[in-house]
């Protein structure tokens, strides 16, 4: 058998895995000369992990993070070539295998930008400050006197100007400084500019690589029959039967195995993270596994979970919603305050689960021998999976070598490793290189989910008007008790966040929430909570607006009151101008006070989080006929701190409106008998060309605070902005997602 | 039996079981991948090629009934990314995840061939049946637009 990667290579990679001697950029004392500064070819300057240059002018920057669509391969290596000076146009971006060199590799939490910001620009500010010195050095002046400037070092008072890949043997003899000086944001010629996306071509050639397009010498294909109730397990299947159909290797029970939670090992007793128990069917290809798979008979043993419907979780959690939870925040005196109030309000909201449905089905790709595993995997953390195989395998977590994909779509999905396992499990068992490929029933129905939720809100308004009282109880599962067990407290269980507004700004304000039981995997879905809980926050926040009968612009710069940053602890502060700024914007941008022609209206969300203030305007029209809800336009306001690719920030809040949307207007996932109801496109319904609004302005506020994360605080705002638009046209609440046909036709 | 076509302008031959759908063809016999597999159902327009100049769905298409026609995939469309479509998706800055994109700019080269300048609606009636979970509508949209500006410009 003919390893793909070379063996020597595989050990030689291990043993600095598994020296972990590397920092994310070799800035420690102690460096020798040559030997320190190795690099693939004698004529080349890597001053660290995450760059080289060559002699022929081109710069390689190295992707430390996970491309699943949001543009890491762009804006990551901008901010390195920002400080390296380097000509943008010669960079070549490579993908980074795992590997401690890199740092967290985790991609996830909108944190690529914001966490990598500091560590980056210092990797690219070592590498021109190196090259600043051999300059001075070569011709012998002040360093001082030097700059650099599009890949070029100059000399200003002598007109001179040495190419960096004419320094590159006097830099490598360098040791580059440790704390290397930043560049002024005013001096910034690359952060901050539009640019298109360094693997564009790659993607409309369909030669980009992603985890599902790899293609090793002897794979063989799986496909798996899980349990159709989480937590099942095979108790019978026909494996003599379906091993005699054509092309069949083998049919293999798969185990379900404890996972690594992303952010560590944080399982306690009661943790659910595992991979789901199943049957694989391990053929030569991908139509004859499928084929072969149609032929398998499993009897299951089931679990507990398996009487749960939707509607008994709504029942349960209407009635655990309206009773007293564990209290996550209580400022003031709700019940005496509500008591008095002049006018109240009360509503009972609900979100339904959701799948990912990444449009790239889950698949992983695994060459398990002896003690090591090599996999190929479209993941959103490498370590997590290599972390859960050298668990369930029983190997040196070093033997693991993971090559990261093109990830086509994560939305969280990719951040449970339960498919890296399933891969690696049967590629040990079948004796194979294994691809398994999940088809989009698989991923519909064996997705970790985004949770379902009922809340139950009551408010109170003075006599002037203005929001007194605040209640909210709000009952789900939990996550974070799936995760770390059942272990946790109810308020580490809680699935609402004690400073989503309107808490802060309300003088009675209290806040409960208690688990809802449920057998479904949950998971991190684009925005996590927010996802749900800002449709319910906005939503009511509105119709308290309405209530007082002020303008929902207005109602919320009045209960913001002036600029001014609020302490939220952990020395973060809430700024309020900012949080009004972006409402502002929106607001100017989408014209909020101009009239509209009857059965058209306008709603506005707003929404802080992952470092990012964002405002939406969404313009609809509403068929009173049918019910039918055409978005017409949705202004989107956006304060991310630092933008460091605007036209990268653009696109990502245009696809969160797009995800929001979908969201408002079409998915559901519904359970019977603990089994998910859905099963493809046609009944888990996504947004399409024709549900997609014709325009979505994005308008970004200049800063040169620190850059905010992009990929989910553009989520959201957007249902609410939709549902609160449709009140506008229509008069009629929505107080349940997906918004239905059947709500807003008139009676 | 072996099953002859023509794929990407050359005839290509080859030897699999007659309902095996043209999809798994390409991407497990002949290895390319640049054509996606997403729903397995026509649902989602991943694994749009074109068969005699038809967007077809090539996951619920059988390699028998491809049988002397012709087939173009996304790397049939130009050898260098230079097709009209190709060059409005990157002026564009489309893709995000990418993963949908070979299926857009499929049906995207098909609806222009067949109206060259096509409206909004016209948009909407061709391209609803390929799904992007990124949300690169609007910016498909425009694309096409621009696509049909260069080609009038070229003609």
């Amino acid at each position: 058998m003919s390893a793909v990667i070379p063996r020597r290579v595989f050990l030689k990679s291990s043993a600095a895995a598994g020296a972990a001697l590397l920092l994310p950029f070799h800035l420690s004392g102690g460096a020798r000369r040559g030997k320190f500064f190795e690099a693939s070819d004698s004529h080349s300057f890597s001053p660290n992990a995450w760059l080289e240059l060559s002699s022929d002018g081109g710069v390689k920057i190295w992707c430390g993070k996970s491309e699943m669509g949001q543009g890491v391969r762009t804006s990551l290596p901008m901010i390195i070539a920002e400080e390296l000076s380097c000509d943008w146009r010669r960079v070549q971006v490579v993908q980074a295998d795992l590997d401690p060199k890199y740092g967290d590799q985790l991609t996830g939490g909108s944190g690529s930008v914001r966490d990598s910001y500091e560590n980056l620009r210092k990797a690219g500010a070592a590498a021109r400050e190196a090259l600043l010195s051999a300059a001075a050095a070569q011709w012998n002046v002040a360093r001082s006197e030097c700059h650099a400037k599009n890949g070029s070092i100059l000399h200003a008072p002598t007109q001179r100007k040495l190419a960096f890949e004419q320094l590159l043997a006097t830099a490598s003899a360098l040791q580059p400084p440790a704390d290397p000086p930043l560049k002024k944001p005013a001096d910034f010629t690359l952060i901050g500019t539009p640019q298109r996306r360094t693997d564009t071509k790659l993607k409309i050639t369909g030669a980009a690589q992603f985890g599902i397009d790899t293609r090793i010498p002897g794979m063989l294909v799986a496909f798996v029959e899980r349990s159709p109730v989480y937590g099942g397990t095979p108790r019978r299947f026909n494996a003599d039967e379906v091993k005699s159909a054509p092309r069949v290797r083998a049919v293999l029970e798969v185990k379900s195995a404890h996972l690594t939670h992303q952010f560590g090992e944080t399982s306690g007793p009661g943790s659910r993270n595992y991979s789901c128990a199943g049957v694989a069917v391990v053929a030569d290809s991908t139509w004859a596994a499928m084929q072969a798979r149609k032929l398998l008979k499993v009897e299951w043993n089931e679990p507990a979970g398996a009487s749960e419907s939707t509607a008994s979780l709504r029942e349960a959690m209407l009635r655990l919603a309206s009773e007293p939870g564990a209290v996550i925040r209580s400022d003031g005196d709700f019940d005496k305050a509500h008591a008095d109030a002049a006018k109240k309000i009360e509503a009972v909201y609900d979100v339904p689960f959701l799948a990912h449905a990444t449009m790239e089905p889950v698949n992983c790709t695994a060459h398990v021998r002896g003690d090591s595993c090599e996999l190929w995997a479209p993941t959103q953390i490498p370590g997590a999976a290599a972390d859960s195989i050298a668990s369930a395998l029983g190997i040196p977590r070093d033997r693991v070598k993971v090559h990261v994909t093109f990830i086509g779509g994560g939305f969280g999905r990719r951040l449970i490793q339960d498919y890296a396992v399933e891969a690696a499990l049967i590629s040990r068992d079948a004796g194979a290189r294994v691809q398994v490929v999940w088809s989009r029933e698989d991923d519909m129905r064996h997705d970790f989910y985004r949770p379902a939720a009922c809340h139950v809100l009551e408010a109170g308004l003075d006599a002037q008007g203005r929001l007194l009282s605040w209640r909210h109880r709000a009952s789900s599962p939990s996550l974070d008790a799936f995760y770390s067990g059942t272990g946790i407290s109810p308020q580490a269980a809680a699935q609402v966040e004690s400073l989503d507004f309107p808490a802060l700004f309300v003088p009675n304000f209290r806040l409960e929430f208690t688990v809802a039981e449920s057998g479904m995997p949950l998971g991190y879905w684009r925005s996590v909570s927010a996802s749900g809980n800002q449709f319910v926050l906005s939503s009511f926040f509105d119709e308290a607006a309405h209530a007082a009968g002020r303008d929902p612009l207005e109602f919320l710069l009045a209960a913001f009151g002036p600029a001014r940053k609020i302490p939220v602890g952990n020395q973060q502060a809430l700024d309020v101008g900012r949080r009004r700024a972006v409402m502002e914007l929106a607001a100017e941008k989408s014209a909020w006070h101009k009239p509209l022609p009857a059965g058209q209206g306008r709603g506005i969300a707003a929404g802080f989080g992952w470092g990012s203030y964002v405002a939406q305007v969404a313009e609809v029209t509403c068929d009173a006929k049918s019910g039918a809800v055409r978005v017409d336009r949705v202004v989107c306001a956006v304060d991310c701190g630092t933008a460091v690719n605007p036209l990268g920030v653009k696109a990502q809040m245009e696809g969160a409106v797009n995800f929001g949307l979908a969201q408002a207007l079409k998915s559901t996932i519904t359970v019977s008998s603990g089994r998910v109801e859905q099963s493809n496109f046609h009944d888990y319904e996504v947004l399409r060309m024709s549900d997609a609004p014709p325009v979505i302005e994005v308008h970004i506020v200049p800063s040169t605070e620190p850059p905010g994360g992009c990929g989910e605080p553009g989520v959201p705002p957007a249902a609410p902005a939709i549902a609160n638009a449709i009140f506008a046209a229509t008069g009629k609440r929505i107080r349940h997602l997906p918004i239905r046909a059947a709500d807003l036709r008139s009676a | 039996m072996a099953i002859s076509f023509t794929l990407n302008g050359k005839s290509q031959s080859v030897d699999v079981s007659p309902d095996m759908p043209l999809l798994w063809v390409l991407r497990d016999t002949l290895n390319m991948t640049g054509t996606k597999f997403g729903c397995g159902m026509a649902l989602c327009g991943a694994c749009t090629v074109h068969i005699n100049g038809e967007a077809t769905r090539s996951c619920i298409t059988a390699i028998s009934s491809v049988a002397g026609k012709k087939v173009t995939t996304i790397e049939g469309l130009s050898a260098d990314g230079s097709h009209p479509v190709q060059q409005a998706w990157m002026e564009e800055d489309v893709p995000q995840c990418g993963y949908c994109q070979s299926g857009q700019i499929m049906s995207a080269v098909a609806l222009l061939s067949k109206k060259p300048n096509p409206s909004d609606t016209d948009i909407d009636d061709a391209m609803s049946g390929n799904i992007c979970r990124c949300g690169t509508y609007q910016r498909i949209r425009k694309a096409i637009h621009r696509a049909a500006s260069m080609q009038a410009g070229k003609a």
